[in-house]
C-alpha cells in the first residue's frame, strides 16, 4: 500500500485529532568505553509514518531506540522529538511516547488491567470509571479482553506483546515505539502483530519507529526504512528502494546464502 | 487477600504498636502527665547525693510518693517530693536521704513524727536531717586505717626498737646472752637432780621411786593413829598418877619434889643434850643411823618390827603397845 | 581504589534517591494503597521473626547476665541489665537486622528484578518516575513500621528476659523483682532513644536497599549478586550508624 504521511494524529482511545509528531536525530554518537555503539548517526522521521530500523544483532538498534525515549544520553549529537530534547527532563511531559519493549516489560506484580490502568492512575488522567473505558477499549482493539484478570506470568510471549501494546495504547501515544516487536513469535502471531502496528498508524495516524530485524514485517508494513550496521546508518530509504540497492553488506544482509563449501563461522581445522 | 483486609491489620498492627508505646511510656515514667495526684513538699538539703527524678518516698519503709524534681535553690539543694493522696505526713517528721544500695540507690525516708502534730500542707516545707553517705563513711573508714597503722607502727617500734633505743626484744636478748654460762649451769644441776631423783639414788628418791614403802608407810600411819587413840586413854590415867605424884604420894612424888631428885634430873638432862650433840655430828650409833645412807634399810627394818609389834598389840594392853612403840622408836 | 569509588558511588546514588523520593512526598496521599501494603509487608509480615528472635534474645541476655553477675551478688539486676540494653541497643539493632535480611532482600529481589527486565525502563517511559512509585511509599512504611516492630521487639525482649529470670534455677528472680530492677534503672527516654535508632536504622535500610536495586544492570544473575551487596551494606551501615547514633543521642 502506498505511504503517505498524514500530518493528522488522531487518538485511538479518545479520537481526539492532533498534528502528529516527528523525530529529528542529528550526529547522534553513543560510546561505551571504548566500544562505539552510534558513529555520528543522522535521519529524521517524519509525523505519522511508519519507520523500521533494522541491522544485525549489535549494530546499536536498541541503543538508539533508548536514545529517542530518552533511557540512554548521547555522547555526542541530539534527538528532538517535536522540537523537545528527548534527554531533558520535560519532554516526555510534552510528548507522549510509548515503548514497547522486546520482552514486553509488563509489571509482574500487577494484573493485565492494573498494568494498562497504571498509566493513567499515575497521571491522573480522568476518573475510574473513565480510566476503566480506556482500558476496556484497549483490550478491545487488540483482543484481550478475556486476559484482563490474568497476571502476566500466566500469559503466553504473543500476548504478553500484544498486552504490551495495549499498555502502550492507553497512554494515548503520539509516537510508538517498538523493539523487536515480531522476534521469538510463530509466523501466524507475527503477522498478526505486523497488521496490528499497521493498523494503528493508518487508522490512527501515530508516528511508528520500529526495531527489527524481521524482514516480512518491514517490507510488509514499512514506509522508509533505515538500515544500522555497526553503529552507522548504511541505508535510508523506502522499501522499494531496498530492492534496487546495490550494497553488497545489505544484500547479504536480507539474503543470505547458505555456503557449506566457504562457512562464514571459522571451522576447528582451520 | 484483599485491599480492605490489608489495610484493616496494617491499621490494628500500628495501632497496637502506639498502645504498647503508650503503656511502656506510662510505667516508665510513673505516669506523670496522666496522674498528677497528692501533693508536693519541699525538702531541702546540703547536698542531695545520688537522689535523681523517680526516686521513691518512703514513711517508715512504706513507699508514699516520689522524687517528682530536683533543684538548686540558692545555697542548698532542694527535693520536690510528690506524696500520694491521703497520706499525712506529722509536721515534725524528719527526712533523710538513705541508701538503699552500695552502688547510688537512693530514697527519702521519713520518719513518722509525734503523733497529734499537725499534718503538712501542700508545698510545705520538711524538717531534713543530714546522714553520712557512702562517700563520708568510706573516708571515715580511710582515717580509721592510718590509726590503726599509726597504733602498729608504735607498737612495733617498742618491741624491735625505733633505732634509738633497743626494743623489748633487743633487751631479752641482750639478758639471754650476757647470762648463757649460768643458766646453763642451773639447768645442767636441775637435770642432774631430777635425773638422780628418777633413778631412786639417795632417800628422797628411793621414798619417791619405791612404791613398796609408800604402802607400808600408809599402813603405818594408819596404825599410829589408832595407837594415839589408845594413847589419850593412857594419858588421862597417867594425868591422875601425876596428880598423886603431885601430891607427893608415894616414890615417884618424892622423886620429883625432892630438891635433890631435882638437881640430879637437871644433870640427866646435861647428858641428854650431850647425846643429842653427838648424834647431831654423826657420833655415836644414832648419829651414822641419823646421817648415814644406810637409814633407809634401818627404817625399813624398824617398819617391819613395828608391824609385827602392832600385830601383837591386839592382845597386850596399852601399855605395853606405847612401851613397843617408843622402844622401837628410840 | 575502585572499591572506594563504588562505594562512594553507592552513597552519591542512595542519597540522589532520597532527594527525589522528597521531592515527590507530596503524592503520598495517592499512593496510599500502595503505601499500606508496603506497611503490611514491612510491619505486619515481619512481626513473627521479631517476636520470635527477640524472646530468645532477651532469654539469652538474662541467662548470661545470671551465670556472670551471679559472681559478685548483683543477680538482682538482671531486669535493668536486660532491660537497658534491649531498649538503648539490642532491640533497634535486632529489629533493623532482620528488616534488612527479611524486608531489605526481597525489596532489593524486587526492585532488582524489576529494573533486569525492564519494568523500571518502562515506568521511565510512561513518566513515572520509579523514586516516586517504588521507592516513597516504602520509605514511608518502613518509618510508621519501624517504632512499632521495635517497641514490640523490646517488649517481648524483656517477657523473655524475665520468663528465664523466673524458671531458670540458678537465677530463680520473680517477675516482680525483675520489673521492678527493670523500671528502677530506666527511663522512658531510653526507650525512646531506642525507637529513634530503630527509625534511622529501618530508613537507612531500606534506602540502601531501593538504591542498590534499582542501580543493578546486566542479567538475571545480577539480581542475586544486588541482594547480597544490599544485605551486606545494610548490615555494615547498621552497626557502623549504631555508633554514631548512639553518641549523638546520649
Amino acid at each position: 500500500m502506498p505511504a503517505m504521511p498524514c500530518p493528522i494524529h488522531r487518538n485511538p482511545i479518545t479520537a481526539v485529532e492532533s498534528p502528529a509528531v516527528g523525530v529529528t536525530i542529528e550526529g547522534l554518537s553513543k560510546n561505551f568505553g571504548s566500544l562505539q555503539a552510534l558513529k555520528n548517526v543522522s535521519f529524521a522521521v517524519e509525523p505519522g509514518e511508519i519507520f523500521v530500523l533494522m541491522g544485525p544483532s549489535g549494530s546499536g538498534k536498541s541503543v538508539l531506540l533508548k536514545h529517542i525515549v530518552g533511557l540512554e544520553t548521547a555522547s555526542n549529537g541530539r534527538v528532538l522529538i517535536d522540537g523537545h530534547d528527548a534527554a531533558a527532563e520535560g519532554t516526555l511531559e510534552h510528548v507522549r511516547i510509548a515503548l514497547v519493549f522486546q520482552a514486553g516489560a509488563l509489571f509482574n506484580s500487577l494484573s493485565v488491567y492494573d498494568n494498562l490502568a497504571l498509566y493513567p492512575r499515575e497521571h491522573r488522567l480522568g476518573t475510574e470509571s473513565e480510566i476503566r473505558e480506556k482500558v476496556v477499549r484497549a483490550l478491545q482493539i487488540l483482543s484481550l479482553e478475556t486476559t484482563a484478570n490474568k497476571f502476566p506470568s500466566e500469559l503466553s510471549g504473543g500476548m504478553k506483546k500484544r498486552v504490551a501494546i495495549a499498555r502502550a495504547l492507553v497512554m494515548e501515544p503520539q509516537l510508538m515505539l517498538y523493539d523487536e516487536p515480531t522476534s521469538e513469535l510463530d509466523p501466524v502471531m507475527s503477522a498478526t502483530i505486523s497488521e496490528i502496528i499497521a493498523t494503528l498508524k493508518d487508522e490512527y495516524h501515530v508516528t511508528t519507529i520500529v526495531v527489527s530485524h524481521d524482514r516480512e514485517l518491514a517490507l510488509g508494513i514499512a514506509d522508509r526504512i533505515g538500515i544500522l550496521m555497526g553503529g552507522e546508518l548504511v541505508f535510508l530509504g523506502p522499501p522499494s528502494e531496498l530492492k534496487e540497492s546495490k550494497d553488497s553488506r545489505i544484500a547479504d544482509f536480507f539474503h543470505p546464502k547458505i555456503d557449506l563449501k566457504n562457512p562464514r563461522f571459522k571451522t576447528l581445522e582451520t | 487477600m484483599n485491599t480492605a483486609q490489608q489495610t484493616a491489620r496494617v491499621g490494628l498492627f500500628f495501632l497496637l504498636g502506639l498502645a504498647l508505646t503508650w503503656v511502656t511510656w506510662e510505667t516508665l515514667s510513673d505516669g506523670k502527665l496522666f496522674k498528677q495526684t497528692g501533693y508536693t513538699l519541699i525538702a531541702g538539703f546540703e547536698n542531695l547525693k545520688e537522689l535523681k527524678q523517680g526516686d521513691e518516698v518512703r514513711m517508715a519503709g512504706v513507699k508514699i510518693g516520689s522524687i517528682e524534681k530536683t533543684r538548686l535553690a540558692g545555697r542548698r539543694a532542694e527535693a520536690v517530693l510528690r506524696i500520694d493522696p491521703g497520706v499525712k505526713i506529722a509536721s515534725d517528721a524528719t527526712a533523710t536521704i538513705v541508701m538503699a544500695g552500695l552502688i547510688g540507690t537512693n530514697y527519702v525516708g521519713l520518719d513518722l513524727g509525734t503523733p497529734g502534730a499537725p499534718s503538712l500542707v501542700d508545698g510545705a516545707e520538711l524538717r531534713t536531717k543530714i546522714t553520712p553517705d557512702i562517700n563520708t563513711i568510706m573516708a571515715e573508714i580511710g582515717n580509721l586505717g592510718q590509726k590503726l597503722e599509726g597504733a602498729l607502727n608504735s607498737i612495733t617500734s617498742s618491741v624491735s626498737g625505733d633505732g634509738k633505743s633497743p626494743g623489748l626484744f633487743q633487751k631479752i636478748d641482750l639478758l639471754v646472752t650476757q647470762n648463757s654460762e649460768k643458766i646453763g649451769t642451773t639447768m645442767s644441776n636441775l637435770q642432774d637432780i631430777t635425773t638422780k631423783l628418777k633413778d631412786g639414788e639417795g632417800t628422797l628418791g628411793k621414798l619417791i621411786n619405791d612404791p613398796k614403802l609408800h604402802d607400808e608407810l600408809l599402813a603405818t600411819v594408819a596404825e599410829i593413829k589408832s595407837a594415839a587413840a589408845d594413847a589419850k586413854v593412857f594419858v588421862t590415867d597417867t594425868q591422875g598418877i601425876i596428880a598423886q605424884v603431885k601430891a607427893g604420894k608415894g616414890t615417884l612424888g618424892a622423886l620429883l619434889y625432892d630438891e635433890e631428885s631435882a638437881a640430879s634430873i637437871k644433870v640427866t638432862v646435861k647428858n641428854l643434850r650431850d647425846v643429842s650433840d653427838k648424834i647431831a655430828r654423826g657420833e655415836g650409833t644414832l648419829g651414822k643411823l641419823l646421817n648415814d645412807d644406810s637409814l633407809y634399810l634401818g627404817v625399813q627394818s624398824t617398819l617391819k618390827k613395828a608391824d609385827r609389834a602392832i600385830d601383837g598389840l591386839g592382845d597386850s594392853g596399852p601399855i605395853t603397845a606405847v612401851g613397843v612403840a617408843a622402844s622401837v622408836l628410840f | 581504589m575502585k572499591q572506594l569509588t563504588n562505594i562512594l558511588e553507592g552513597f552519591g546514588s542512595a542519597v540522589q534517591l532520597l532527594v527525589q523520593s522528597c521531592r515527590y512526598a507530596g503524592t503520598l496521599p495517592r499512593q496510599r494503597a500502595r503505601f499500606i501494603e508496603q506497611c503490611y509487608l514491612i510491619g505486619y509480615t515481619t512481626l513473627p521473626i521479631v517476636a520470635i528472635l527477640c524472646f530468645f534474645m532477651g532469654s539469652v541476655l538474662a541467662l548470661q547476665a545470671g551465670y556472670s553477675m551471679e559472681n559478685f551478688g548483683a543477680k538482682q539486676f538482671i531486669g535493668s541489665l536486660v532491660g537497658l540494653s534491649f531498649a538503648r541497643e539490642l532491640g533497634p539493632v535486632i529489629v533493623a537486622i532482620l528488616l534488612a535480611g527479611r524486608v531489605g532482600s526481597a525489596i532489593t529481589a524486587e526492585l532488582a528484578s524489576m529494573k533486569v527486565y525492564q519494568e523500571v525502563d518502562a515506568l521511565v517511559t510512561m513518566n513515572i518516575p520509579p523514586a516516586r512509585m517504588l521507592v516513597l511509599p516504602r520509605l514511608a512504611a518502613v518509618l510508621v513500621m519501624m517504632p512499632v516492630l521495635a517497641i514490640i521487639g523490646n517488649l517481648i525482649g524483656w517477657f523473655g528476659g524475665a520468663v528465664v529470670s523466673k524458671y531458670v534455677q540458678s537465677i530463680a528472680i520473680e517477675p516482680e523483682a525483675y520489673f521492678a530492677a527493670l523500671r528502677r534503672y530506666m527511663k522512658f527516654k531510653d526507650v525512646g532513644t531506642g525507637l529513634m535508632k530503630a527509625e534511622i536504622f529501618g530508613f537507612v535500610v531500606v534506602l540502601i536497599c531501593c538504591s542498590i536495586g534499582l542501580s543493578t544492570r546486566g542479567g538475571p544473575r545480577e539480581i542475586g549478586a544486588s541482594v547480597t551487596r544490599a544485605v551486606v551494606a545494610s548490615l555494615i551501615s547498621i552497626l557502623v550508624l549504631d555508633y554514631f547514633v548512639t553518641k549523638a543521642l546520649m
